[in-house]
C-alpha cells in the first residue's frame, strides 16, 4: 500500500511523461518519420532536415522550457506563500514578475546598441541578471512595505504588487514608443507570456537558474513549516529565521527573473498550483515544495501544447490559457474555502 | 526522488549546452527542375502579387494576411495570419522550399530559425517608391529565374503617364482605422505618404513621421481637403457617417466638401506590380 504522497507523486510524474510525449508529437508540423527515427537520422548525419529541425530546435527546447518554467514558478509561489504566511502571495500578484519585466525591457532598449555583439550566452545571461535585479528590488520593496514586526499585511502586500505592476506597464508602454526594438513592439509578449522563443541557450540558462534555486528551496520545507507557528516560535525551535527569509527572497527573485526575461509574464501558475496541493495535503511544506514543482511542470506543459495547437497554424499567448485554467480553479477553491469558514 | 529529478534536469541542461552547432548544407538542384518543384511561402502582399504576376501562383503554398490579391489565392493556399505572429513551425509545416519576406516584416528570431531549418529565405528590402517596386519585381523574378519580367515594369511606367497634375495640390490626410477607438494618421516615411505624392497631391500630415494617433487639434492644424482611407477602415467606423462622428472630423474642409475617398488597402499601400494602377485610381478619385 503506497502512501498518499507517493501515489500523487508518481501520478503527477506519469502525467508529465504523457504530456511530454504528446507535446513532442502535437503541433502544426507533421513529421514524416517517428521521433526516435528522426533523432537517430540526425545523430548519424549531423545535418538538419526540416523534421529534425522542428523536433530538436523548436519542440524539445520548448518542452524543456515549459517544464523548467512551470516547476520554477510553482515552487516560487509555494515558497512565497510560506514566507508571507498567506495563500494569496504569488510572484505575479505581488509584482515580482512586473519588476523583472521592467528591467528586462529597459535592458533590451538601452542595450540594443551593444547587445548584438555579445555571444548569445552572455546576451541571455545579461538579460537574466538584469531581470533578477528587477525582481529582487521589487521583492525587497514589497517585503519592507508589507511586513512590520514579522507580521505581513496581505492588503499592503497585494496593493504594492498593483502599484509595481502599474508602474511597469507605464514604463514598458513608453519604451515601445521610444524604440523600434522588435521584441518590445510586441507588448503582449510581456503581458501574456510566450514560450515560443525558446532555444537551447535560453533553456540552459533558465534550467541552471531553476535547478540551483530549487535545490535550495526544497530544503526549506522544515523552516516554512516552523514559520507557520510564528517567527518567535520558529526561532525558539532553533531556526535562523532572518537568514532563511533572506535566502528565500533572493532565490525567488533569481528564478523569477530568469524565467520572466525569456518568457514574459505567465500568470496564475505560482498561485494555483500550491493552492490545489494545499487542498490535498494541508500546509506541509515538505510535501508541497517538491510536488508543486512536478505539478507546475505538468500544467504549464499541457497549457503550452494547447496554445500551440488550438488555433494552428497561429498560436495563442500562453498567459491567456494559464489564466483560463487558473482562474476557475482559483474561484472554486475560494468557494470551498468560504464554506469551511 | 527529489534528487533524481534535479540531477536529471541538470544532466539534460548540460547535455543541451554541449550540443554542437550544426551547419546546413543545401543540396544543389538542377535549375530548371527547381522551378517545377518549388513550394513557396510569401509573407508580404506585394511579393505575393509579384509571384502571381510572374505566373508562379500554383507554387504558392502559404501566404500572410496582407496577401489579398489575386482574390482567389486565399482559397488555394494556407493563410498563416499576421506576419508578426507567424511561427517557424507553422511555416515549416507547409514544407516550403523557399520563403519570401521583406526585411521590415520578418522578426530576427524567425529569420534565424528558418535559415537554420535549411529553408531558403529571400529577404527583400522593400522601398515604397516606383524604383523600389521595380527593384522588388526584378529581385523576385531573378529568384524564379524568370527573364520576362520587363512587361510588368513597363506597365507601371505606362500607367503612371495617365496621372493628371493638379493646379493646386489638394492636402490629403490618410486615416488608418481599426474601429473608432484606434485612429492613426500617416506621416512621412509611410507608404501612404509616398502614394499621395505620386498621385500629385500633398500629405496633410507631412509634419509627422510614421503613423501617429489622430488628435482633433492636429487634424484642424493640418486641415485636409481630402480624407483618404482603406475600404476596410471606413467600414470599421460604420461608413462615412461614423467617420463624421469622430471628434474634429466634421469641421475639416474634407468633410464640408464631402471629399472622403477610400481604396482597397493592399492596392493603395502595397507598392506591388499594381502600383501604376493604384496611383492612377487615387489621382482620378482626387480629381473628381
Amino acid at each position: 500500500m503506497m502512501s498518499k504522497i507517493a501515489v500523487y507523486k508518481y501520478g503527477f510524474l506519469g502525467l508529465l511523461v504523457i504530456a511530454i510525449i504528446s507535446a513532442l508529437y502535437l503541433g502544426a508540423y507533421d513529421f514524416s518519420d517517428s521521433v526516435p527515427g528522426i533523432l537517430s537520422t540526425y545523430f548519424q548525419t549531423q545535418e538538419h532536415s526540416s523534421d529534425s529541425y522542428v523536433l530538436i530546435e523548436l519542440r524539445i527546447p520548448r518542452i524543456l522550457m515549459a517544464i523548467f518554467t512551470g516547476a520554477g514558478l510553482a515552487i516560487c509561489g509555494t515558497s512565497l506563500q510560506g514566507l508571507f504566511k498567506n495563500p494569496l502571495a504569488s510572484p505575479d500578484l505581488i509584482g515580482i514578475t512586473s519588476g523583472a519585466v521592467l528591467f528586462a525591457a529597459v535592458t533590451i532598449v538601452l542595450g540594443s546598441a551593444f547587445m548584438h555583439h555579445l555571444p548569445p550566452f552572455f546576451r541571455y545571461a545579461l538579460l537574466s541578471i538584469m531581470a533578477f535585479i528587477g525582481s529582487l528590488l521589487t521583492m525587497i520593496f514589497v517585503y519592507r512595505m508589507a511586513t512590520t514586526n514579522g507580521k505581513t499585511n496581505i492588503l499592503i502586500l497585494l496593493l504594492s504588487g498593483v502599484a509595481i505592476t502599474a508602474l511597469t506597464g507605464a514604463v514598458t508602454g513608453f519604451l515601445t514608443y521610444l524604440s523600434t526594438e522588435e521584441e518590445l513592439r510586441n507588448l503582449t509578449f510581456w503581458s501574456l507570456g510566450s514560450l515560443a522563443g525558446a532555444n537551447w541557450w535560453k533553456v540552459c540558462i533558465v534550467g541552471i537558474f531553476v535547478t540551483i534555486g530549487s535545490l535550495i528551496l526544497l530544503k526549506k520545507g522544515k523552516t516554512l513549516n516552523a514559520l507557520m507557528l510564528g517567527e518567535k516560535e520558529a526561532a525558539h525551535l532553533g531556526f535562523d529565521i532572518e537568514k532563511n527569509k533572506r535566502q528565500i527572497i533572493v532565490i525567488v527573485a533569481f528564478m523569477v527573473g530568469s524565467i520572466v526575461a525569456f518568457n514574459g509574464t505567465i500568470a496564475f501558475i505560482g498561485l494555483v498550483i500550491p493552492y490545489i496541493l494545499r487542498f490535498i495535503f494541508k500546509s506541509n511544506y515538505n510535501i508541497l515544495l517538491p510536488l508543486s514543482m512536478i505539478l507546475g511542470a505538468v500544467v504549464l506543459l499541457i497549457a503550452d501544447t494547447i496554445s500551440r495547437i488550438i488555433v494552428s497554424p497561429a498560436e495563442l499567448p500562453i498567459g491567456i490559457l494559464t489564466a483560463l485554467m487558473g482562474a476557475p480553479v482559483f474561484i472554486s477553491i475560494l468557494i470551498n474555502y468560504k464554506r469551511k469558514m | 526522488m527529489k534528487k533524481y529529478i534535479t540531477v536529471l534536469a541538470v544532466a539534460v541542461a548540460l547535455m543541451a549546452c554541449n550540443k554542437k552547432e550544426t551547419t546546413n548544407t543545401t543540396t544543389d538542384v538542377v535549375e530548371n527542375q527547381k522551378e517545377q518543384n518549388q513550394k513557396m511561402v510569401s509573407l508580404n502582399g506585394a511579393v505575393t502579387e509579384t509571384l502571381a504576376a510572374l505566373g508562379a501562383t500554383d507554387q504558392i503554398v502559404g501566404v500572410d494576411v496582407t496577401s489579398t490579391y489575386p482574390e482567389d489565392l486565399k482559397s488555394k493556399t494556407t493563410d498563416l495570419g499576421h506576419v508578426r505572429s507567424i511561427t517557424a513551425e507553422s511555416i515549416l509545416s507547409l514544407k516550403p522550399t523557399v520563403v519570401f519576406a521583406t526585411s521590415k516584416d520578418i522578426n530576427p528570431t524567425l529569420n534565424e530559425q528558418l535559415k537554420k531549418a535549411g529553408v531558403e529565405l529571400v529577404v527583400i528590402d522593400q522601398e515604397y517608391s516606383v524604383d523600389g517596386t521595380k527593384k522588388l519585381i526584378t529581385e523576385v523574378a531573378n529568384q524564379l529565374n524568370k527573364q520576362d519580367y520587363q512587361p510588368l515594369i513597363h506597365n507601371i511606367d505606362n500607367q503612371l503617364k495617365a496621372v493628371k497634375p493638379f493646379e493646386k495640390k489638394p492636402k490629403v490626410l490618410f486615416i488608418y482605422a481599426r474601429g473608432a477607438g484606434n485612429l492613426m494618421v500617416a506621416g512621412k516615411e509611410t507608404p501612404l505618404h509616398n502614394m499621395i505624392e505620386l498621385a500629385g497631391a500633398e500629405n496633410a500630415a507631412a509634419t509627422l513621421t510614421d503613423f501617429k494617433p489622430l488628435t482633433p487639434e492636429a487634424l484642424l492644424t493640418n486641415n485636409p481637403d481630402v480624407i483618404l482611407m482603406f475600404d476596410s477602415g471606413l467600414q470599421s467606423l460604420g461608413g462615412a457617417e461614423g467617420l463624421l462622428k469622430v471628434e474634429g472630423i466634421a469641421a475639416t474642409n474634407a468633410a464640408k466638401n464631402n471629399k472622403i475617398i477610400t481604396m482597397d488597402g493592399q492596392l493603395l499601400s502595397g507598392f506591388g506590380p499594381r502600383l501604376g494602377e493604384a496611383v492612377v485610381e487615387l489621382n482620378t478619385k482626387l480629381n473628381k
